[in-house]
């Protein structure tokens, strides 16, 4: 082993290696390097802690009977005797109506997941790929209204939907999706195009035309970021609270947000169907999240990149 | 199968620049042209516009009977294969093969029997349910060309299909290109960049410069038989050597002086018209290395076709051996040069600017096994005057290239 | 700039031309119908006075002239916007980014943290809401209990207490930073290991590191997260709404922008009203994303131009 020669590493571990340091130094650094891996570890433990706990209260408190209140006195932090399981069953379907707010909400979640995706994919793929006049300028607009809140444009949307009748229902909530979103249109855009423009020449030559090579070639190449897209759509309607707020008039037709606002600012809430109803409604997300978690952060963090 | 015929083709970039500047070729049904130079001298834009890929500007082009400029892609009747293959990533050899008889309408049975056949054609029956990242680069090649075949089309388009793969692979996979195009007897329009595989290839080559057509014969009269310098320096490697000359006449003969060589040009190259308009003026002389041979070896040549140089390298290629020598006369290092070497080897660029600073060339020469010359020795050299290259300097244009003509068929 | 010269297009250019505008055909008619016509209803409307039933009446500037000097309302959710803004966005632009510090650290089971504290971003503001007003009841929720517990004897009243409301969500807030660490990580993680090594080789020690390679290269993603933060903090509401209610919680403390003009809109009936908050906000927020832009190259360093490809 040559001794003499090697330039020790300050973080090499292999201890011959580490025979020209001082042994006092080498405890020294060694025992610093373990304190700050011991210090973020229990930083992160307790980080972690932070974010759970919370969510294990919520669980105890959807377990406990009507009668013990959520609120006692000294609160208790296991249900201890009781483990009422059968809240969920009646927050879905017994005392509260969740299981009907819930298909409401897929009913919109899904039917803004078929308009984003397929309005969206046509138009990423316009801008992407085909070469048209004014091309650019109207990219720059797509990017603009990007900036814009639609909640700047509530009012004025909600009127016109008023006007045609729709209001009351589901429409004003799905409609706009098939008009494509700004955000999922530069995401999907930007994907796009970094499939090798030689796959579309090679599919106009095998004779394909423009609309083929986007269903056959462009669409099935980009299903990593239209399933972020998806996902990203459904979260963002799952968790929507202000458009079927605005929109919506009938308990029957009611999303989840809705269905939880309500419940919280209502006097007399049973706070155990409510904390239970709520753990039901963090589960697909939570579960959609740990399905997709890698194209999910990949999506996020391009977006990061782009700003 | 049908024969392809550019007439004036033009093409203009937004910036007005031309990529190709009124571009005439013919290539004869079941023939292969290979259309070469080097990059940006407009050959893929030629071959995209044949394709349909890349608009006119002006001009016409012919596929069999029909003009197509106005077809799209599709609708012309070719197959190309692309530089990066552009296999579908998401399908297997077989839907790759099979999509473009998919979109026709073509019978299940007879797309069967089609994809089969280029398979086995190519040797890639046990790939075909393979996709493309799980194949090698010269796996995904051959899928790449059995695309093209099974569309049976009226031409095969290739742009630069092998300059992806290693070099053995590349030599592999050039014979099989020709052998299936042989056997296909489909007409073929192949780009390159490589002289080698231009010369290798091509029943014809076309040399183009800057979207200028240089010229356009067989490869072997290309190379025997330059209409120019750049087409010259462009075909052979090692390449054409060359230096700045004066053209003189000394009793009966004609000679050229550079530094301190002299050498009398052949009885031929002497006799023609445009060679004698340069009398007394300064010319290009460009002398083939498998020109250039070892004294020792050679006893018997005359005076006027001899070289005493110093050896700077000396390379052993087995079968021939290499000798790089200098001569006192500054290198040729115009825009034709340039352009040459631009894309592939700017050392040599570099280097030529540093003889001209000098003032002195490095040639090489091709030289029998048995040459004895080492570096650093004076040698004696032979150079074959009768194959001697004169070109004008203002212009490139070969001179006496009439009288080459008929030394090349007395031979 | 192109010269203006036009050129006759191809046959082919004019097929792909006419296809691409088949393919952009959606959003054009989602921007028309959607975006445009409504800013332009917007506008008008801001000039008028409506609400639904009667016939609208055209009442020029009153409405921006009522809401700057004679809406004590408009100016408390002015206020209360401000404050939350004040506290949380460079809380959270500091915290998301020592987050991202910790969990880039490449330790064993880093990337259980990284989707455990990830978790909060994805879950709806309705759901977060609804589990801190229980967290946070000041008798019986567990904060106030563990604030007990470790010896405090009177733990703030939280949202029940005004000058603590917005204090409370802005920690509310505080619980979902993982998603903003995300991208901080991304942005982290694109930071090219050469520039540390060339650091290292300088003698930059760990802090120098930071000061010098990490937070320069990381400006582009803090510019981003600024910019997002703000805007989000422009449009605050879900959670407003669970904890304060449309009415703007105990003494108006949780009257955000939103929340005021929901309100006067939807609740009230003044449509034109509220189409004069909404593009006060607007004007508002794009100042700002415009201020932040222009000083932003004095401060924020690209490797290379993202855009310089378009």
């Amino acid at each position: 082993m040559s001794v003499a020669t090697a330039k020790p590493r300050p973080d090499a571990d292999g201890a011959g290696r580490n025979r020209a340091y001082p042994l006092a130094t080498l405890i020294r650094r060694r025992g610093k390097r373990a304190v700050l891996k011991g210090a973020a570890y229990v930083i992160l433990l307790a980080l972690s802690a932070f974010v759970l706990l919370p969510v294990a209260w919520m669980l105890t408190a959807a377990l406990k009977p009507d009668l013990v209140s959520v609120f006692t006195v000294t609160p208790q932090w296991l249900p201890t005797d009781h483990w009422d399981w059968v809240n969920f069953r009646r927050a879905l379907f017994d005392t509260l109506p969740f299981a009907r707010y819930t298909f409401n909400t897929l009913v919109i979640a899904g039917g803004n997941i078929l308009g984003t995706l397929i309005s969206c994919s046509l138009v990423a793929y316009g801008f992407a790929r085909l070469r048209f006049r004014g091309s650019g300028p109207l990219f720059y607009v797509l990017i603009v209204t990007m900036l814009i809140p639609w909640q700047a444009l509530m009012v004025p949307q909600f009127l016109m939907f008023f006007k045609i009748g729709w209001y009351g229902t589901i429409l004003p909530l799905i409609a706009p999706a098939f008009g494509g979103t700004a955000f999922y249109i530069f995401l999907i855009r930007q994907y796009m195009r970094t499939i090798p423009r030689e796959l579309d020449e090679a599919a106009l030559v095998d004779g394909l035309n423009r609309w083929q090579i986007f269903w056959r070639i462009v669409l099935p190449l980009s299903t990593p970021v239209l399933t972020v897209c998806a996902v990203f759509t459904f979260i963002y309607n799952w968790n929507n609270l202000l458009g079927p707020l605005i929109y919506l008039n009938n308990d029957s037709q009611f999303t989840i947000p809705i269905g939880l606002a309500n419940l919280v600012t209502r006097a007399g809430t049973p706070w155990n169907l409510l904390m239970a109803a709520n753990l039901l409604s963090i589960i697909p997300p939570v579960v959609i999240y740990f399905v997709v978690q890698r194209k999910l952060i990949g999506g996020i963090a391009s977006v990061g990149l782009k700003g | 199968m049908a024969e392809i015929e550019l007439i004036g083709v033009s093409k203009a970039f937004k910036d007005g620049t031309l990529a190709v500047n009124d571009l005439n070729l013919f290539i004869p049904d079941g023939k292969i042209l290979a259309l070469v130079g080097p990059s940006g001298c407009g050959k893929t834009t030629a071959l995209r516009m044949i394709a349909g890929l890349e608009d006119l500007t002006s001009g016409t082009i012919r596929i069999g009977s029909d003009v197509v400029n106005d077809l799209d892609p599709g609708a012309r009747d070719i197959a190309m294969v692309f530089q990066n293959y552009a296999l579908y990533p998401h399908m297997t050899a077989y839907q790759n093969m099979a999509l473009s008889l998919r979109i026709r309408k073509v019978p299940k049975a007879e797309m069967h029997r089609r994809v089969h056949k280029a398979a086995e054609i190519l040797r890639l029956e046990e790939l075909l349910k393979k996709r493309p990242r799980e194949m090698s680069g010269g796996q995904r090649q051959r899928v790449a060309m059995g695309r093209a075949i099974v569309r049976e089309p009226k031409a095969f388009l290739m742009d630069e299909p092998l300059s992806n793969l290693d070099a053995k692979l590349r030599v592999q996979m050039r014979s099989e290109i020709l052998r299936i195009q042989q056997e296909l007897g489909t007409t073929t329009v192949y780009v390159t960049h490589d002289q080698t595989e231009a010369m290798t290839l091509g029943d014809q080559a076309a040399v183009m410069r800057l979207g200028v057509l240089q010229q356009v014969d067989t490869p072997q009269e290309l190379y025997r038989n330059p209409a120019n310098l750049f087409v010259a320096g462009f075909m052979g490697s090692p390449g054409m050597n060359m230096v700045e000359a004066r053209l003189q006449r000394t009793d009966d003969d004609l000679v050229v002086e550079f530094g301190s060589h002299r050498l009398v040009v052949g009885e031929a190259l002497k006799a023609a018209d445009s060679v004698r308009a340069f009398v007394g003026r300064s010319v290009i002389v460009g002398i083939r290395p498998e020109h250039i041979s070892d004294a020792s070896v050679e006893t018997s040549a005359p005076q006027g076709s001899r070289l005493r140089v110093p050896i700077e390298l000396r390379e052993e290629m087995g079968s021939e051996i290499l000798l790089h020598f200098t001569v006192d006369a500054p290198p040729v290092l115009n825009e034709d040069i340039k352009e040459i070497h631009a894309d592939k080897e700017p050392d040599v660029l570099e280097a030529l600017e540093e003889q001209l600073e000098s003032r002195r060339s490095v040639f090489v020469a091709r030289v029998d096994p048995e040459s004895r010359s080492r570096v650093g020795d004076m040698a004696e050299l032979v150079v074959d005057t009768t194959r001697l290259y004169l070109f004008d300097p203002a212009t490139g244009r070969a001179l006496g290239t009439e009288a080459r003509a008929a030394v090349h068929v007395t031979n | 700039m192109t010269k203006p010269r036009r050129r006759v297009l191809g046959r082919s250019r004019k097929r792909e031309e006419r296809s691409a505008y088949l393919f952009i055909a959606p959003w054009i008619a989602g921007f028309l119908l959607f975006w445009l016509a409504p800013m332009a209803i917007s506008v008008v409307l801001s000039l008028m006075d409506w609400d639904l039933l009667s016939t609208p009446k055209w009442i020029g500037l009153q409405n921006y002239a009522e809401l700057f000097f004679n809406d004590r309302t408009f100016w408390v959710s002015v206020g209360v916007t401000l404050k939350y803004i004040v506290l949380s966005v460079p809380l959270y632009l500091v915290t998301g980014l020592l987050l991202s510090l910790l969990l880039n650290l490449k330790i064993r089971g880093i990337t259980v943290f990284r989707t455990i504290l990830f978790i909060p971003s994805i879950l709806s503001g309705v759901a977060v809401a609804v589990l801190w007003v229980a967290m946070l009841n000041p008798d019986t929720g567990a904060v106030n209990d563990v604030l007990r517990q470790i010896g405090i004897s009177s733990p703030p009243r939280w949202l029940q207490d005004p000058s603590w409301a917005v204090p409370s969500i802005v920690l509310v807030g505080l619980w979902g930073i993982g998603g903003g660490a995300i991208i901080y990580l991304s942005g982290l993680q694109n930071i090219g290991a050469q520039l540390y090594e060339a650091a290292r080789i300088d003698g930059a020690g760990a802090f120098q590191r930071f000061r010098f390679v990490t937070l320069p290269m990381l400006t582009p993603t803090l510019l981003f997260v600024l910019l997002t933060s703000l805007i989000d903090a422009f449009q605050v509401f879900d959670t407003a709404y669970v904890l304060g209610g449309s009415q703007g919680g105990v003494g108006d403390s949780l009257r955000f922008y939103l929340i005021n003009l929901y309100n006067a809109g939807f609740v009230g009936g003044r449509f034109g009203y509220a189409s004069a908050m909404a593009w006060i906000l607007v004007l508002a927020a794009a100042a700002v994303i415009l201020i932040i832009f222009r000083t932003s190259g004095r401060w924020v360093y690209y490797e290379y131009d993202p855009e310089s490809e378009r």
